[in-house]
């Protein structure tokens, strides 16, 4: 079969943007009363959230449509992420934050530390210290304590409580989820591909907003199609594709740009290493520890994102999804004004050319479209030297 | 008393001569490469009684004249104040910068924000857009007021900009369209600068860009607010020179407190 | 100044790039500083610390390391230079102030980030910084984004470079992370310098950082007097040695300067004339040779009375209590000190604004110059609603945002004069 096969996700929703799945999904809990949580970050402990019944939404935007508004009273020169969740915000355009209870952020980047002070009067809006060390005793201590005080928050606001078995069982069916996700993105690993990456994305976005209970049907579904794909030999994308590896800041919405320009230009994208992609199902929450904040305090600082220092793990995390699948060129997307990521960029580079011999390409942008022909040239030049 | 005021700009130099507080003479011509000479040729034939410049230029002509400067943000909103008399939110497109300055009700300054450090926006945007798509100045803005449908351009560049509207030309885009397109970008660009600063009332509408009808038709549009131009919005900032000239009659130049 | 080309050479700096910094530094000091009118005698001391500031202050410095002191370079006021006196070491900033060798920082940073960062990053990998190649450790702290991960390029640069975290909320556990890290921070002097901090050693670092704290503020109060008896350059000069100079000297020399002024401020001399715009400047700290805002503010038509910064008063502003009688207790004395610093990457940051409202009061100021550096997050976010509130309350404010360049000087001129017009109403 070299048609184009049927999704991964077949619903009333393919084809469209994965924020309308969710939000649909949100949308129900809602109706069974259920309260919910927005939430800006893969640090936040959706484990303990959920187990107190309370349904975290990403507040995270990726469009361009709202920037302008940010802008009158956000600098210009800001992540586009930000600007954009700020603009939905103040211009009470955004259904997640309309649908959304309470707010949790961390002290991940300054700019997104800046900007919750700017919104932190409209909702019940709890912020939690995030270390930057996370290799370090102390990083671990306080991060539970943080996560303590998330819970001591969401008590007080939604006489909601967990108890440790409850948090234990949410443990347990993260990791489950993210076992059903790993086997399934593996599929991405196979030469020729049979996923491309909008199914991969859609997987990931989905798996985000709802519990592992919950995906595991879709992941069940997801796997049978892959398989079949496999058996009949489909191959995604053009013969002998360059199989490229994007990293970098999460990527979403208007900033699939970037996706669309590099299979524009023949490439094949079989690893989706970020917030938005694969990161969060990499790595498992240890179980029945008896301690079972200090558990998810623990996994979430193993999480590569560069406001974490010295990141060492993004090396370690990039080398290890190199041998898995394979890429012939790496793309570091950077989204302009990200300090974090722009300057560990250089350390990414290095470490993809010189220890593994691989062509890489960072590219700084934002979610306009007036950078799409310069975009374009850079990766058809990357993908030249492939 | 005969005060003058002198608005040194990066593109156009302007005079205006007041007699007791009226104008009596107003004159512009091109900065050219030497916007001293200019300046002097402008002034050679009259009596500019005590002249204060301001605009880009005023601190390079209060060296040869040896007047008092002011910035063109208070000289705008002196100017503003005497065309209309009650005015609290103004903009200026001028032909490498955009200001927008907002007046308390006294007419003191209360807050202003510039862009002079990109051309997009400017009225260098239009020319260089209008020569682009083959347009004398005065017909761009026609032919942009003849189309309901725009060409959205997306560079903020004003260099890639000129590109992408030859390339949208080559693509067959029609002209009008795209040049509607051009106008509606310098809008919004301004309209944010203008909200920031000044987001409710009339605005008094300066500068040579106001003299384009598309300009001001979009604007109006876009803000939904009255726009007031006045007769002649190029001289504003003169005027205002001018007429802090009449206020202080025994200022000296300046330079600071060393 | 004497023949220290040896010296530069043993420190391995690039003497053609360095002679070359100098000479720009030389000018520019003379443009800024010595045209200034009606300087108080005082300030001698401190032209002479400039002139010599590659030249004896590096000396003392390798005599200091030849006697078995420690050099420690610090990028933040959240170092505490009360430890590093307590194993007899010697702090010194490294923050830069000059666009110096930005092709060079570029290779390894992007373009996009603080000239602070670059600046640095450009006199070490331009070998031009004796500061930098004289520290036996270079102490980073997780602060700003920026500088977070470009300690991580810096590391292999420097033969030691040590980490302090920081919290990013003013809380009970934050207060708690800053007094371990400080724990772990006083262990390292120990080690590097192999002298243990006593209860001796360490009030004695209090009493002499105490004390040149004591010296600013007393030259910050003095400040208030109307004719202005120190130009804003010249107090944000004084503000800028207290990170390099031998504390006790300039200590003396900032009271010996006070002394004078006050005498000024009886006989109602000044710098400027009596009635003349009155600002404050706040944000962004200014290293040296970073002096192109104040002096677009002092030569256009306005005096500076004072600074809300770290290099002014958000650094000097508290004392640390030096009464205890265990090192563990004065350890908690130091932490209670630094953590009220109210540097904008502390989510939320209210007391900022709220100290610059009462300094405008204090010093009889008419309005306050915002002041960041172009990409930093912090105080650019921060900028919008302190300017809102201080408007609120009745302050004109301006906010400026800029780097090390001279591109941009007719620009922040037009600025400078139309808010020193607007004040002036």
């Amino acid at each position: 079969m070299n048609e184009t096969p049927a999704p991964l996700i077949q619903d009333e929703f393919t084809g469209e943007p994965p924020t309308k799945r969710v939000l649909a999904h949100l949308q129900a809990k809602r109706e069974e009363g259920k309260k919910i949580a927005g939430i800006y970050c893969g640090y936040a402990p959706t484990e303990l959230i959920r187990a107190m019944g309370i349904v975290p939404a990403s507040l995270c935007a990726f469009s361009n449509a709202t920037i302008e508004a940010a802008e009158a009273v956000l600098p210009v020169n800001l992540c586009p992420l930000i600007k954009s969740s700020f603009g939905f915000v103040i211009t009470d355009t955004c259904p997640f934050y309309g649908i959304s209870d309470a707010v949790i952020g961390e002290t991940t980047c300054d700019g997104k530390k800046k900007m919750f002070e700017l919104i932190g009067e409209r909702k019940p809006t709890h912020i939690m210290d995030l270390p930057q060390l996370p290799d370090e005793e102390e990083a671990l201590n306080n991060w539970t304590i943080m996560i303590r005080k998330l819970q001591k928050f969401l008590e007080r606001t939604f006489n909601a409580y967990a108890t440790d078995d409850e948090i234990e069982a949410a443990i347990k069916d993260t990791n489950h989820k993210n076992a059903m996700m790993r086997t399934v993105i593996d599929y991405a690993a196979l030469n020729p591909p049979v996923v491309g990456w909008r199914d991969l994305y859609d997987l990931c976005f989905l798996s985000h907003g709802v519990t592992g209970k919950e995906m595991e049907p879709v992941l069940i579904e997801a796997k049978r199609k892959l398989e079949e794909r496999k058996a009949a030999g489909y191959t995604y994308g053009p013969s002998g594709a360059p199989r490229i590896l994007v990293t970098g800041c999460p990527v979403g919405g208007d900033a699939q740009k970037v996706f669309n320009i590099i299979e524009e230009g023949g490439g094949t994208i079989v690893a989706l290493d970020s917030c938005s992609g694969f990161k969060p199902f990499a790595t498992d929450i240890e179980e029945k520890t008896g301690d079972p904040m200090r558990a998810i305090a623990a996994r979430s600082l193993k999480i590569p994102c560069s406001c974490m220092t010295p990141n060492m793990r993004r090396l370690t995390e990039i080398t290890r999804i190199i041998e898995r699948f394979k890429p012939d060129a790496v793309v570091d997307v950077v989204l302009q004004a990200c300090h974090s990521y722009n300057i560990e960029s250089y350390k990414v580079g290095e470490h993809v050319q010189k220890n593994h011999g691989l062509p890489f390409l960072k590219i700084v942008t934002d979610f306009s479209q007036s950078d799409v022909g310069q975009i374009r040239t850079r990766v058809e030049a990357l993908l030249e030297s492939c | 008393m005969r005060t003058s005021g002198i608005d040194i700009g990066s593109r156009t130099v302007k005079l205006a001569v007041l007699e007791d507080g009226e104008i009596v003479l107003t004159r512009k011509a091109h900065s050219s490469h030497s916007p001293l000479e200019t300046a002097a040729a402008l002034m050679q034939d009259i009596d500019p009684g005590r002249l204060v410049a301001t605009g880009y230029g005023r601190h390079l002509i209060k060296t040869r004249f040896d007047c008092p400067v002011i910035s063109e943000i208070k000289a705008f909103a002196l100017g503003a104040r005497r065309l209309s008399a009650d005015c609290r939110a103004i903009l200026d497109i001028g032909g490498q910068d955009t200001k927008a300055i907002a007046l308390h009700e006294t007419g003191d300054m209360s807050k202003f924000e510039m862009n002079d450090k990109c051309a997009a926006g400017t009225g260098r945007f239009l020319e260089i857009m209008a020569h682009a798509l083959g347009y004398a100045l005065g017909e761009f803005a026609e032919s942009a007021l003849s189309t309901e449908k725009a060409e959205k351009i997306n560079s903020t560049c004003t260099v890639f900009a000129e590109s992408e509207v030859i390339s949208l030309t080559n693509q067959g885009s029609r002209r009008e369209e795209v040049a509607l397109g051009i106008h509606k970008a310098i809008v919004s660009r301004s309209v944010s600068i203008l909200n920031r600063v000044a987001p409710t009332g009339e605005v008094f509408f300066a500068g040579g860009v106001a003299l384009n009808a598309c300009v001001r038709t979009l604007l109006a549009r876009e803000t939904g607010r009255e726009i007031f131009v006045p007769q002649d919005p190029q001289i504003v900032g003169a005027l205002g020179a001018a007429l802090y000239g009449a206020s202080r009659p025994d200022e000296r130049a300046s330079g600071g407190n060393t | 100044m004497s023949d220290y080309t040896q010296m530069w050479s043993s420190l391995g700096l690039d003497l053609k790039a360095h002679d070359a910094l100098l000479s720009v530094l030389g000018s520019a000091y003379q443009d800024v500083f010595l045209s200034q009118k009606k300087r108080p005698e005082g300030m001698k001391y401190f032209d002479f610390v400039m002139s010599e500031v590659h030249g004896l202050r590096i000396k003392e410095l390798l005599d200091a390391k030849a006697q078995g002191r420690k050099i420690i370079g610090s990028y933040c006021v959240f170092v505490p230079e009360e430890f590093i006196l307590a194993v007899d070491g010697v702090s010194v900033g490294l923050c830069a102030g000059a666009e110096f060798n930005f092709e060079g920082a570029e290779n390894v940073l992007p373009r996009n980030i603080c000239s602070l960062i670059k600046s640095a990053f450009g006199f070490k990998l331009g070998k031009v910084c004796p500061y930098v190649e004289a520290c036996d450790v270079v102490v980073g702290e997780n602060t700003c984004d920026g500088k977070k991960k470009a300690y991580e390029v810096l590391g292999p640069l420097v033969s030691d470079l040590y980490i302090i975290d920081l919290p990013q909320m003013k809380s009970e556990a934050g207060k708690a992370l800053l007094k371990e890290e400080y724990r772990k921070f006083a262990q390292k002097l120990e080690a590097a310098s192999g002298k243990k901090i006593t209860v001796e050693s360490l009030k004695k670092g209090i009493e002499i950082t105490n004390a040149k704290r004591k010296a600013v503020k007393r030259l910050a109060e003095i400040r208030k007097a109307d004719p202005a008896p120190i130009s804003g350059l010249d107090a944000l000069l004084i503000n800028q040695i207290f990170f390099y100079d031998d504390p006790v000297r300039f200590t003396e020399s900032v009271n010996k300067l006070c002394d004078e002024l006050e005498e000024r401020v009886q006989n109602g001399i000044g710098v400027a004339d009596t009635g003349t715009p009155r600002v404050i400047i706040s944000g962004c700290p200014m290293a040296v040779p970073n002096w192109k805002v104040p002096m677009l503010v002092e030569t256009g038509g306005a005096v500076i009375v004072g600074e809300e910064s770290c290099v002014g008063e958000r650094g000097s502003r508290w004392l640390t209590e030096d009464r205890g009688s265990t090192v563990e207790e004065l350890l908690e004395n130091v932490v209670d000190r630094y953590f009220n610093i109210d540097c904008a990457v502390f989510t939320p940051n209210p007391s900022r604004v709220e100290y610059v409202k009462e300094m405008t009061g204090r010093l009889n100021a008419q309005g306050v110059i915002h002041y960041s550096l172009q990409f930093c997050h912090p105080y650019i976010v921060e900028s919008m609603p302190a300017e809102a509130e201080l408007e609120k309350a009745g302050v004109p404010t301006l906010r400026l945002e800029t780097d090390y360049s001279q591109e941009d000087v007719g620009q922040l001129k037009t600025r400078i004069e139309a808010f020193v017009e607007r004040i002036n109403e």
